[in-house]
């Protein structure tokens, strides 16, 4: 009886603002020790932020590929750091933007679990999504902030749009099409590989249900399914517009570059600790429930396949499904966002095993979730620090400082052995660069011929590397390339034999700058990719008005309906106390 | 309905478990997808071919303590001896270059023995280069294990060699001006021979520069296309087939390369030698030696580079002109010799000749630049 009493604070479901504090808590002092800096992409969000803070309407930016389209990747959480950096700077409001991210992570996987599994597990589901493996490994690591900003944004519109299919609430469809329109805005691969994994389980649910309970309403249901998918992919078309033309006009068609998440992580064990087991961390002991829950429960069927299908495509090259699946887009895209999608759609039946083991085991339980839990976002994000995005860490603003002055900045650049500290620098210099770090939106022949990424670090691409850095030197001239700054010696044979001088050295001789004689100022690339300027106020006005109508569907007061509460425990029920998980009450907290 | 929840479970944890199999016994081997798309499973000795294989796949992941402890012949040498051996010593090019594929053919097998010639192919800074080694693979019980053909690097005696050399300094203007700047007339440099012609879908112009002067240049050739109707076909400049120091009297060959023009289009040829003033000192002095001339299907120069001062070359660049009998220039080649030039130590040289060009050569010139870590200018 002492040990009932002990846990009854338990027994009622975890109130959302306490979840939400408990993010705080966790991702508050990380945030605010700009933890995240370090990590591989971070900078690069910075950068375009820094961008769009600089020329709202116009996204075409000079300083990377001697010229590139920033209308190829969806702008929304860019666009808001380049808001709050007016006040703020830019690093801070990235943090507070990806603080946002983490908080909506909270609120959509709350939402998202609740259509599967009782209040009380859904509450868990949150929880477990503040120290969720994949989420640490993301912010801290990979600097994935449109991916991670993306995914709440649909786990919070899928609620809406399953009310509307299930109960045709249409103020529901408003709210849902809006929101899914948002994070259509913060990330093209969420959209058009992780939206099908979050939706189509969801709609499946529905169907389920209808077909169960109401079969004469089957019509009604595909109609109300047509007309959201219609509605939704209206809304989406037209916020992205300038991307679809983008796309349309200059489709991914460049060599592909290797990227390690699509490795046999049996094989490569090196990089299936870094995308599998970190990611997942303590979840994966949870595989085999989801598993034997998801085929036993037909309720949740749907969802284990969504899990299953994402956890596959997440395991990269150690199974053929990705290839298969994917297609061509298996060498364009990364992988480990399906992980990060695989455990979203975990999130339920980990709310549930909670649910039950806390209910059976009790503080024991509760302890050694606790420390599983903590053990996977801490080690999550301590990987930043065991594999660093870069080797070594170094400062350039001094190389910034050396671009800008002078006259320098009247050529362009490249940096050798800079890792994507390159992001940085580009935030800092006025000079254009012909490197950058977002292949999909160059269009140098030089580049898109090899199969390599960033000319920073050509060496670790092999020979494409190679060659496309030669290829780029040789053709400084057309370029106005007459800078190259040197952190890496291994570069020097080629600067040497190819007619470059050292010039300068700075920070103690580390970066050495190298120049070539008689290359003419940099002048503006003609190129067809230059969106025109209507497109410029497309893009500087739908995507960020997408989320302030969100936020204003999403806040506006509802009325109060019932609860449909949902229980799938197979666990003898205990008595619960009166639910308080309302969802405008929910709303109300976030709110205050 | 719940003995179908257990048969789904079961299907699908099997069906994961077969997954993973497949994917793991039949990888991905596309390398655009995948940068360790060599990965395989361990083990793989049950035959000479798979003996080579799996050792060449450790050797391309640089895992020398795999490679190194399945030889048949590691009692002969350490492992770092083989590590070195292949990524050579003195930050040479090969010492960072990364193994980008292989070849291997039998030459031989018996039931005990078998005998490879495998090609390694390297990526390094400067280009690819190519390492042909000949493996014997010996039975060792059930498997075969390679006896790796070290190459054992010579060593030079301690020893005393007087340096006499030229060398050539420039005062600069001061760091708070513009560098680069010079306030000096820029070295004589003339284009003493200039040859266009269409090779492989695309024009090359082939030619020599001379320093004129009394002083070192940093040279530079460009080159300009033009239509007939005046317009810019297509502008290159000589990159790293040319020497870029020329010593006063020098003579430095040139070739600069056109892709996608035919000479056909071209009316004429704008060629823009440009030099500035330049440290530069006559040391280190390489001797060239052996140099023999080799007839197809190997069309190649090949020879010895001797470094005769005291201080170690990481890199070398060879640059030949080849002449035909009426002393026109008919090509201009060069390589970078992959291992680094030891003071005293001959180091072998080959310029891979195009099998028609290789006709019509009567004689040649080399000339060697080359590269030392922290000697930079």
């Amino acid at each position: 009886m002492q040990s009932r009493n002990s846990i009854d604070g338990l027994v009622r479901p975890i109130p959302l603002g306490l979840i939400m504090l408990g993010a705080f808590l966790v991702h508050g002092p990380l945030l605010l020790m700009k933890l995240p800096l370090k990590s591989y992409d971070t900078n690069f969000h910075i950068f375009f932020a820094s961008h769009y803070a600089h020329h709202w309407f116009d996204p075409w930016n000079p300083k990377w590929y001697a010229g590139f389209s920033q209308t190829t990747y969806p702008p929304l959480p860019q666009q808001w750091v380049a808001l709050l950096s007016w006040v703020v700077g830019l690093d801070f409001a990235y943090m507070i933007v990806q603080f946002a991210a983490i908080l909506l992570l909270v609120l959509g996987v709350y939402r998202f679990a609740k259509l599967w599994v009782g209040p009380r597990a859904s509450a868990f589901a949150a929880l477990a999504s503040v120290l969720l493996g994949s989420e640490a490994f993301l912010v801290y690591s990979a600097g994935q902030l449109s991916t991670t900003f993306a995914a709440p944004l649909y786990l919070n519109s899928l609620p809406y749009l399953y009310e509307w299919i299930r109960w045709r609430n249409g103020r529901a469809l408003l709210k849902g099409a809006v929101l899914a329109m948002a994070a259509a805005a913060a990330h093209h691969a969420t959209l058009l590989f992780g939206s099908f994994l979050f939706a189509i389980p969801v709609i499946a649910l529905a169907g389920m249900e209808v077909w169960k309970n109401r079969r004469s309403e089957g019509t009604n249901f595909v109609l109300r399914t047509v007309l959201a998918t219609v509605i939704v992919g209206i809304l989406i078309t037209v916020v992205l517009l300038p991307f679809w033309i983008a796309l349309f006009h200059y489709p991914v068609t460049q060599t592909p570059i290797p990227h390690p998440s699509r490795a046999n992580y049996i094989l490569s064990p090196q990089w299936g600790v870094n995308y599998f087991l970190v990611p997942y961390g303590a979840l994966i002991l949870a595989v085999p429930f989801i598993l034997w829950r998801g085929s036993l429960t037909p309720r949740l069927r749907p969802l284990l396949f969504g899990f299953w299908v994402a956890f596959l495509l997440g395991l990269g090259g150690t199974t053929p499904v990705a290839k298969l699946l994917l297609g061509r887009a298996f060498e364009v895209i990364t992988m480990e966002r399906f992980t990060y999608w695989a455990t979203l759609l975990a999130l339920p039946f980990v709310g549930l095993l909670v649910e039950e083991l806390v209910d059976r085991f009790q503080w024991r339980a509760v302890a050694g979730l606790t420390v599983a839990a903590g053990l996977t976002c801490g080690v999550a994000v301590a990987w930043a620090t065991y594999r660093p995005a870069d080797a070594e860490d170094f400062k350039v603003d001094s190389a910034a400082a050396w671009l800008n002055r002078d006259g320098h900045d009247r050529y362009r650049y490249v940096t050798l052995g800079f890792g994507n500290k390159i992001s940085r620098l580009a935030v800092l210099t006025q000079a254009g660069s012909v490197d950058g770090e977002w292949n999909s939106g160059r269009m140098l022949p030089e580049l898109t011929a090899h199969g390599a990424g960033a000319l920073t670090s050509s060496k670790y691409f092999g020979k494409a590397g190679l060659e496309a850095l030669s290829a780029i030197l040789q053709h400084a001239d057309r370029y106005g390339l007459k800078w190259v700054l040197l952190k890496d010696p291994y570069y020097e044979p080629l600067l040497v034999f190819s007619g470059w001088r050292q010039v300068d050295d700075l920070e103690d001789k580390t970066i050495t700058i190298w120049s070539k004689e008689d290359v003419a100022p940099a002048t503006p690339i003609e190129s067809q990719q230059r969106p025109h300027g209507w497109e410029g106020l497309l893009w500087g006005t739908l995507p960020i008005g997408s989320s302030l109508l969100a936020m204003i569907l999403v806040f506006f007061p509802e009325r109060r309906r019932s609860e449909r509460t949902i229980s799938v425990s197979t666990l003898p029920s205990k008595p619960m106390p009166e639910p308080v998980d309302s969802e405008d009450l929910v709303l109300r907290r976030v709110t205050s | 309905m719940k003995r179908g929840g257990y048969l789904l479970a079961l299907v699908l944890a099997i069906a994961t478990v077969g997954l993973v199999v497949v994917g793991t016994v039949w990888p991905n081997q596309s390398a655009a997808a995948n940068p360790d798309a060599g990965a395989r499973l361990a083990s793989g000795s049950s035959s000479p071919q798979d003996a080579v294989n799996t050792l060449l796949q450790q050797i391309g992941r640089r895992d020398w303590s795999a490679a190194y402890s399945g030889l048949a012949n590691k009692n002969d040498f350490s492992e770092a001896e083989f590590a070195s051996d292949l990524t050579g010593n003195y930050g040479s090019l090969r010492t960072y270059a990364l193994l980008d594929g292989f070849d291997v053919h039998p030459l031989r097998a018996s039931t005990d023995e078998a005998q490879f010639r495998a090609n390694l192919r390297w990526a390094s800074v400067v280009g690819t280069f190519d390492d042909p080694r000949d493996l014997r693979v010996v039975r060792k019980g059930d498997h075969w294990q390679v006896a790796w053909p070290l190459m054992k690097e010579a060593r030079v005696p301690p020893q005393v060699i007087p340096v006499n050399y030229l060398r050539w300094d420039v005062i600069n203007r001061g760091p708070q001006d513009d560098w680069g700047t010079q306030d000096v007339e820029a070295p004589h440099v003339r284009i003493v021979a200039m040859h266009p012609v269409d090779r492989g879908g695309g024009v090359v112009i082939l030619g020599e520069l001379l320093n004129e002067d009394v002083v070192p240049a940093f040279v530079t050739v460009k080159a300009a296309l033009l239509g007939a109707n005046g317009a810019t076909l297509a502008t290159e400049d000589s990159f790293d087939k040319i020497s870029h120091l020329l010593l006063p009297k020098q003579v430095s060959p040139f070739r600069i390369d056109f892709r996608n023009v035919r000479l056909s289009q071209v009316d004429s040829v704008h060629i823009q030698p440009s030099s500035s003033l330049v440290s530069a000192s006559a040391d280190p002095v390489i001797g060239i030696e052996s140099q023999k001339l080799n007839p197809v299907p190997d069309a190649s120069l090949t020879g010895e580079l001797l470094n005769q001062s005291g201080q170690v070359v990481n890199v070398a660049h060879v640059i030949g002109t080849f002449y035909d009998g009426n002393g026109q220039i008919v090509w201009v080649a060069d390589s970078y010799p992959s291992r680094a030039l030891l003071p005293q130590t001959p180091v072998p040289f080959a310029i891979a000749l195009p099998a028609d060009v290789s006709s019509k050569v009567a004689s040649y010139h080399v000339m060697t630049t080359s590269y030392r870590s922290g000697h930079a200018q």
